[in-house]
């Protein structure tokens, strides 16, 4: 039986509601990383997606996704040299669709946490579009964003510190804050550094007055 | 990736190391990661129990109890690669302690259903938690551990407000790195240091070297001290800054299983700090709990104290302190005990009546003890001209001798079974009657006489007029002079001990009851090399009451001394310090300590030394049998 669009929605806003009002140690997440062929949304296209899911501060390392995805329109030898995957690793992974709908359904309604995460929901989202599926209607949480508003509110941040931007990548955050990773590096590792980025801001957070679900999107808004 | 790095991470740590891989990527599968920051209370006394095993990965914690009345004691550090919560996991009741972190701490959480089917089925992973955790956590256990880390208490505040500069010793020796092992020694040696700091051409710090590595890589390894003192200094020096506070400090030792680190400030060189000074500063050191008891003035302020002397055994022994220096500084301490208690007897019962003075015999006596062991101690009184003094002075020691006892046993010191106290008024005479009884037992050396020379001729004064205990030394010397039968009668008792070996070389075991398979080392072991040196000592005149006193005093005087003493010492000193850790092992395992060795339970090198330890006292008492036997003393 179909369910009507409205109903649909409604049952979409009921469910957020309760989502948002949760506590942040409450909350369940998905933090996820995907590898890209380059950053040209339009050209480009997702090579691998990995995912990691938390209970509130708890990563949890038996829920994990990792897929390599065949890409449609090809690599260019930027991103290989970048995430080190060679064209004849993906030739037999399934295609983008496949992974995607495993990847939707490992997600569930869960938030979902990425570094920078704007440029790989653009790609999901591109994806699950030309593939003709309803849009990906999770919560997300950047935790770039999460990071300049600790910064700010702990008056620690300035963009151009000592006339130099600042440099915001995943791996200048994670060496600040002393998370371990070693060198190579995947959609899944990446991931995980994420995961663990993301476990300190939970830490901190209730102490700046964010404590729940509804204020984290807002100050994590992509 | 991800779970490869949980993987390699668990593949080093005990017990984990233990599993094949399989096992570990089953475990690493199933993690949880928690980020705590620093003073996090991870578990809470008595709140509910843990849901994990947690595994340190990164950071540190600290396991402290806090009594209802009491400030906080805490129990340990762990840090990386230690973990924690098990015992509350298993048993599902209740924590039994404060888990906090001491720092930012990353911790790998492992469920109680993985744990529990590890423990089920793996002999090796279930045996390390038995050791290393249950044993230490049973409930009963718990007690023990509390009164141990009654040594922090109010220690471990400092640990965590005193800089580290504060602490250190500002005297550093240095010498370049060039130099030979030999002259590094020699530069210790000359300026009484532990550690020499090794200087590169251009004057940073390159090495350490410690007292350690002399006796670890030199000594026992039969280096050549020609060698560059490169060859054995340890790398890389490890640092703290001066303005760290002390935990740190402490932390980086643990973590690195060393005991010296350099004190910096602004990259330079500015001291020294080694695990004994942060001990110190914790109140663990003999030292200060001698300045603890000094200062109480009643019997309830004592108690707690000396609940402490028992845990100093621990920690000598694990700075490596030869068994003569522990039971030396054990018998030390305890004396300031007895004193301070014979203090408080005399503020609350006023000025004794006549002139007297408190000894002590026994293991006390002879400066032996080890662990808390019976009483033994007497009283010795001036003399008195009247029957109405006679009456007086009886009815004061009486009630201060009761006191004293009670206040010893509240103190850990238990009565002694067959009633050698002051509390008893047989042990509580005159000088003119300690004259009798000792001229009487030498005179007529009946089996009991000979027991109670054994016992009462190790006496020693703790406290009161010197001048009685000396003038009844002196007394029995003279009734010594020339006493054959009576010297011959105690190489009796000595040759009547023959060590447990048998024929062949092997130990002589109880065949059956409570003991089965083990052999009493006190009676069998220390014993005979008490009872010889004792013999000699009365011999020849020497007034030292500890075995190893009357042995090094003996070394010129008495022919089996000066053929085998130094042997007998070694023995002696060996014996004893197998004895500690047995009775250390019994205490931490809660179970009371008794002198039962099962030989089996020895390493190769400990069971062979027992060996030759034994054939040696059987070569002493051959020499005995030959020089005693007729009743006669050589002179």
């Amino acid at each position: 039986m179909m369910t009507s669009y409205k109903e649909r929605l409604t049952g979409f806003f009921t469910k957020n509601r309760e989502l948002t009002a949760l506590s942040i140690e409450n909350a369940d997440y998905t933090v996820i990383d995907t590898e890209l062929t380059g950053l040209d949304v339009k050209k480009d296209s997702i090579v691998s997606v990995g995912a990691i899911k938390m209970k509130g501060g708890r990563i949890d390392l038996g829920s994990l996704f990792y897929r390599l995805i065949n890409p449609a329109n090809g690599m260019n030898h930027d991103s290989v040299v970048i995430h080190g995957i060679t064209p004849s690793e993906v030739a037999g992974k399934p295609a983008i669709d496949v992974v995607l709908s495993e990847f939707t359904d490992f997600c569930g309604s869960d938030i979902i946490v990425g570094h920078f995460i704007s440029l790989d929901m653009n790609f999901i989202k591109k994806e699950l579009g030309r593939a003709g599926r309803q849009t990906f209607s999770n919560s997300v949480v950047d935790t770039r964003g999460v990071y300049e508003w600790v910064k700010e509110s702990t008056g620690e941040y300035s963009r151009h510190y000592a006339g130099k931007p600042q440099e915001l990548d995943l791996f200048t955050l994670a060496r600040e804050y002393g998370i371990p990773f070693s060198e190579g590096h995947n959609a899944l590792s990446d991931a995980f550094i994420t995961a663990q980025l993301f476990q300190r801001f939970l830490s901190m957070l209730p102490g700046l007055g964010v404590r729940s679900a509804r204020d984290l999107l807002k100050i994590g808004k992509p | 990736m991800t779970i490869e790095e949980v993987i390699e991470f668990l593949s080093k740590i005990q017990p984990f190391q233990e599993l094949d891989s399989a096992a570990l990527r089953s475990i690493a599968g199933g993690v949880i990661v928690e980020f705590y920051p620093k003073d996090t209370m991870i578990l809470q006394q008595d709140g509910p129990p843990s849901d994990f095993l947690r595994i340190i990965k990164k950071g540190g914690v600290k396991v402290f109890i806090k009594p209802e009345t009491d400030e906080e004691v805490i129990i340990d550090y762990r840090s990386e690669g230690d973990s924690f919560g098990l015992l509350s996991l298993i048993g599902g009741d209740r924590s039994r302690a404060n888990v906090q972190t001491v720092e930012d701490t990353i911790c790998y959480l492992v469920n109680k259903e993985t744990i529990q089917r590890l423990l089920d089925s793996n002999a090796a992973f279930s045996e390390y938690f038995l050791k290393s955790f249950l044993n230490k956590y049973i409930d009963k256990t718990f007690h023990e551990m509390h009164n141990k880390s009654l040594l922090y208490g109010g220690g471990d505040k400092l640990l965590f407000t005193t800089p580290v500069g504060e602490l250190a010793s500002k005297n550093v020796a240095t010498a370049p790195h060039e130099i030979s092992i030999k002259d590094a020694a020699g530069v210790m040696s000359s300026r009484g240091i532990s550690s020499l700091v090794l200087m590169d051409s251009e004057g940073l710090p390159s090495g350490i070297v410690t007292d350690r590595d002399l006796r670890d890589k030199v000594v026992s390894k039969g280096r050549d001290i020609s060698e560059s003192i490169q060859s054995i200094m340890s790398v890389p020096l490890m640092k703290v800054e001066a303005r760290d506070y002390c935990f740190e400090a402490l932390l980086k030792m643990l973590r690195n299983n060393i005991h010296h680190l350099l004190v910096v400030d602004e990259g330079r060189l500015k001291g020294i700090i080694t695990n004994h000074d942060l001990m110190m500063l914790q109140g663990t050191s003999p030292i200060s709990i001698v300045r603890e008891i000094e200062t109480q003035q009643t019997v309830e302020g004592l108690i707690p104290v000396s609940r402490k002397i028992n845990r100093i055994v621990n920690l000598l022994l694990k700075e490596g302190a030869k068994a003569s220096n522990i039971t030396r500084i054990i018998s030390e301490v305890n004396d300031r005990l007895v004193r301070k208690i014979i203090e408080i007897a005399e503020r609350k019962f006023g000025e004794p009546p006549v002139p007297y003075c408190w000894i002590v015999f026994g293991s006390e006596g002879r400066k032996e003890q080890t662990f808390k062991t019976d009483q033994d101690n007497a009283i010795i009184y001036a003399d008195i001209k009247t029957a109405k003094d006679e009456r007086k002075v009886e009815g004061y020691f009486t009630d201060f001798s009761a006191f004293v006892r009670d206040s010893l046993v509240l103190c850990g010191f238990p009565h002694c079974p067959a009633g050698y106290m002051a509390s008893n008024p047989k042990w509580r005479q005159p000088l003119k009657t300690w004259k009798d009884y000792f001229s009487k037992w030498i005179n007529n050396p009946t089996p009991e006489a000979l027991l109670f020379s054994l016992i009462f001729f190790d006496f020693r004064v703790v406290h009161g007029e010197v001048k009685l205990a000396a003038d009844l030394r002196k007394y029995l010397e003279t009734l010594l002079k020339g006493q054959n039968v009576f010297f011959a009668r105690m190489a009796g008792v000595i040759l009547g001990n023959r060590p447990p070996l048998g024929f062949f070389k092997s130990f002589i075991v109880e065949k059956s009851g409570e003991h089965k398979d083990a052999l009493n080392l006190k009676l069998r072991g220390i014993g005979p090399i008490v009872d010889m040196a004792r013999l000699f000592a009365l011999e020849k005149g020497v007034r030292e009451t500890s075995t190893l006193e009357r042995l090094h005093a003996l070394n010129d005087k008495h022919p089996i001394v000066m053929e085998l003493g130094e042997e007998i010492e070694q023995a002696f000193e060996f014996i004893t310090l197998l004895r500690i850790h047995h009775q250390i092992k019994q205490i931490e395992a809660s179970v009371e300590p008794d002198n039962f060795i099962n030989p089996s339970n020895l390493s190769n090198l400990e069971r062979r030394t027992l060996k030759e330890s034994f054939q040696l006292i059987m070569k002493v008492q051959d020499a005995i049998a030959d020089l005693y036997r007729a009743g006669m003393v050589t002179q």
